[in-house]
């Protein structure tokens, strides 16, 4: 990992088109601004983690067995089929 | 073509309908390509099953059924995934976890919607990071 230090109002290039700039420090928070291409994601690492978790959840193996119970409870309360 | 599925044993899919995936999916780098299963005995979910990993499937939903006011910024994630004009062509799921292990605990992922362009055969799951919605919404009502 890289770590360098950066002052409020000074400037990260990364890669050829990505500037993150350090807007504001306060009491351990800071507030960085990020100019990047519309193609490239930048999101909250926790909220990352959060749909990464949950993804691994979801594909458990278990889920076939209780897929079936659920479409067929799912049947039942709304009383519908396809 | 035939495949191997996790749930259906082997089966017989139209190579042209399989959905790529060019960013992956979270936690499952490398799996890009997918096909849709709709099977009468599963409805209202159906399977995405992992081409690469056969092992590898996720039930999705039309997730109308159970929240009908849920909402996306299509036009913006459009533009994202290079998917410019014809928003038609766009499907929305969302992903089910029933990892509870009972059937009224199922939830639905509404932080990580998959979209889907029925035209192009490509796939998206968005990370929702600015929203309000949970990953873990109970599809049931809870009384």
């Amino acid at each position: 990992m890289l770590v360098l230090t950066r002052k409020v109002g000074e400037k990260l290039l990364i890669g050829d088109d990505i500037i993150v700039q350090v807007i504001e420090v306060n009491r351990g928070n800071i507030r960085l601004g990020i100019e990047a291409p519309g193609h490239v994601s930048i999101m909250r690492f926790e909220v990352y983690e959060r749909i990464r978790e949950e993804n691994v959840k979801a594909a458990s193996p278990k889920a076939a067995m209780d897929i079936q119970r659920v479409a067929d409870l799912w049947k039942k309360n709304k009383g519908e089929n396809h | 073509m035939k495949i191997e599925t996790r749930q259906f044993g082997t089966m017989v899919i139209e190579p042209e309908k399989i959905y790529t995936m060019p960013g992956g999916m979270p936690g499952f780098p490398g799996m890009k390509r997918f096909v849709i299963l709709k099977r009468e005995e599963i409805w209202p979910f159906y399977c995405l099953q992992c081409i690469d990993d056969s092992e590898l499937c996720f039930y999705i939903m039309d997730p109308i059924l159970f929240k009908a006011d849920y909402a996306i910024n299509l036009s913006q994630t459009a533009k994202e995934a290079g998917w410019e004009g014809d928003l038609e062509a766009i499907k929305l799921y969302v992903i089910v976890n029933t990892s509870a292990g009972v059937p009224e605990k199922i939830t639905a992922n509404l932080l990580g919607p998959l979209l889907i362009h029925i035209k192009r055969f490509e796939a998206v799951q968005l990370v929702l990071h600015d929203s309000n919605y949970s990953h873990q919404h109970p599809i049931f009502e809870t009384r």
